[in-house]
């Protein structure tokens, strides 16, 4: 990798780049967008990816110079409309995302690739459907896994080949999950370290602190509502012993 | 009578799944009350013409189900079709013409697949399953005529509707009742069928596949006979738009055949509301909607390791014949993985 090259020049590398692809989907990525993105959580710039397998926009949310950078923190987010954006308590998605941003936005350099896979990867009906069954109080694990929703069937070459067209050498991966780092490590990433994600406690995730994970990662929280790990990890608030 | 494995429905689903099960030693049976298998990938013989009357042509990409496509030879295969395809209406599944999708059709009729899927195993048509009993360690189907068969799995493997019938009268709460607000969340979609056969004195018409952009009744025309190597007669398959089919379910087949017919007239010229001979086929629960299916088939406990499945097109991603194929096979691996 050119020492010298920016983000603002990979939209210009990548115009006619094809490679073999990763993993068995083969999948390859080009950078065809990059712009600032300045936001409540500091100085960004959000780099938008093409990829051939998908049809969705992947982005990555990038603080300071990455680019031929070592020891990046990275913070892996699927999107989750109702959580990031309606701000649903029946996920903890924004405040994973929030935290994430926040922690980034006050480091040298960090990024949050943030992947188009709402309800991971099945879509927001499904999600919806899932919550639906909850609703009315069923045990939806077979139904769950029915509509996509599985720890196995994360793919993490979108992610892998994101983070090598953005030119990371190496990533510090903030994660709860240790399963993530060897499956990014598959993919080629050279991971230095595992940084806990470890969100400060307010009055939204107390409960947390007081309740264990159930079966397939179910919690019952204050609104009374089964919660769906969207995230594929558990939550770790702060106080709360890592497992 | 008793099996290690009741199959209900031999549609590509369930003889993919029978077929992974009985290559594993298993002792399965498999009912359906109609007189041939295949299901809804159906090959019907007009004056000994194979005509297709549910998918006209299978595609995928898959690499497993591609690989079965491939067993069945090169003999009849029609690599490609349909290669003329005309109209900008929206196609049943929109991905089978995406970069990347393989195409194909058979010289000898659609049905030639789940018949090759079928081969060897212990297939019972004309055999209707009435209720699902569930006792412990074991399920007791209840067939049409009092027969009754048993076995700690069954797999349901019919269109979604079929299998909620099913559902419902097995009572009890749990993963049954679950699987019941589940699939009641889904539905199919109906298609009305029209197949015309007609005579030397009909144009022969230029495409192999029509969606036509403006019809309300038609979302389909199909030249079927185009896939015959020496066809005897012009054979033109037409199937109604989903809304049309809906409204006209239920009302008597000359009426609505006579809709489909008339349309056809509209859509080509007047010659094709004449066949020579016609017939026809109500498809209740013909096709999933895209975006209207799961990702993986269902497999639920029942008591003392009595294990219930679900499988068929709205139990895999985008619907249709892969789909099925690869939820029948992806269950098959869950019976015998989860044992």
């Amino acid at each position: 990798m050119d020492t010298v090259m920016q983000l603002d020049d990979l939209v210009a590398r990548d115009r006619e780049h094809e490679c073999e692809g990763f993993g068995i989907g083969r999948v390859c990525v080009r950078v065809v967008g990059v712009a600032d993105l300045p936001s409540r959580f500091g100085d960004f710039r959000i780099v938008a990816f093409w990829n051939n397998r998908d049809g969705k926009d992947h982005v990555a949310i990038v603080h300071g110079d990455v680019v031929g950078a070592h020891h990046v923190p990275t913070r892996l987010h699927s999107e989750c409309l109702t959580g990031d954006v309606l701000g649903s308590l029946r996920c903890d998605c924004r405040d994973q995302l929030e935290t994430s941003l926040r922690a980034i936005g006050q480091l040298d350099r960090g990024l949050v690739l943030y992947m188009r896979q709402e309800g991971r990867g099945i879509g927001l009906a499904n999600k919806i459907r899932a919550y639906a069954l909850q609703d009315r109080g069923l045990d939806t694990v077979e139904a769950n896994l029915a509509l996509g929703f599985r720890d196995d069937e994360r793919d993490y070459s979108v992610a892998a080949h994101m983070l090598h067209s953005l030119g990371v050498a190496s990533i510090r991966l903030m994660t709860n999950n240790p399963n993530k780092v060897g499956q990014l490590a598959e993919f080629g990433v050279k991971i230095t370290d595992r940084i806990p994600h470890i969100l400060p406690p307010n009055e939204h995730n107390q409960f947390y602190l007081e309740t264990k994970a159930a079966r397939s990662g179910h919690f019952i929280d204050f609104a009374n509502k089964p919660h769906l790990q969207e995230q594929g990890e558990n939550i770790l608030v702060e106080g709360m012993e890592e497992t | 009578m008793h099996a290690d494995v009741i199959v209900v429905g031999a549609g590509v689903a369930g003889l993919q799944c029978a077929r992974r099960l009985s290559g594993a030693g298993r002792n399965v049976v498999i009912v359906d009350r109609a007189r041939g298998v295949g299901g809804r990938c159906a090959t019907r013989r007009i004056d000994d013409q194979p005509v297709d009357l549910g998918p006209m042509f299978l595609h995928g990409r898959q690499p497993a189900f591609l690989a079965a496509l491939d067993e069945l030879g090169d003999a009849a295969r029609l690599g490609g079709w349909p290669r003329r395809v005309r109209g900008s209406g929206k196609p049943c599944q929109p991905d089978a013409f995406v970069p990347g999708e393989r195409r194909t059709a058979r010289a000898d009729g659609l049905s030639a697949f789940p018949r090759h899927l079928a081969r060897g195993l212990d297939v019972r048509l004309r055999t209707t399953v009435e209720r699902i009993v569930p006792g412990p360690g074991s399920w007791t189907l209840r067939l049409a005529g009092g027969e009754e068969i048993s076995a700690p799995d069954v797999v349901l493997a019919l269109a979604l509707e079929q299998s909620l019938a099913l559902l419902d009268q097995v009572g009890g709460g749990g993963e049954i009742e679950t699987a019941r607000a589940l699939l009641g969340m889904f539905s199919s979609l109906p298609c009305l069928t029209v197949i015309g056969m007609y005579g030397d004195d009909a144009p022969v018409p230029d495409f192999d596949v029509r969606y036509p952009e403006a019809s309300e009744v038609l979302t389909l025309v199909a030249h079927d006979s185009a896939k015959r190597p020496e066809p005897r007669a012009l054979a033109l398959v037409f199937q109604a738009e989903p809304r049309w089919s809906r409204e006209h379910l239920g009302v008597p087949e000359e009426e609505w055949s006579t809709g489909i017919l008339a349309a056809a007239g509209d859509l080509l010229g007047s010659w094709a509301a004449t066949p020579r001979q016609h017939s026809s086929h109500r498809w209740t629960y013909a096709r999933v909607d895209r975006g209207n299916e799961l990702t993986s088939p269902l497999l639920i406990r029942g008591k003392a390791g009595a294990r219930l499945g679900l499988a068929g097109d709205v139990f895999a991603p985008g619907g249709g014949i892969q789909a099925s194929y690869l939820s029948g096979d992806h269950l098959a691996t869950r019976l015998l993985d989860e044992e």
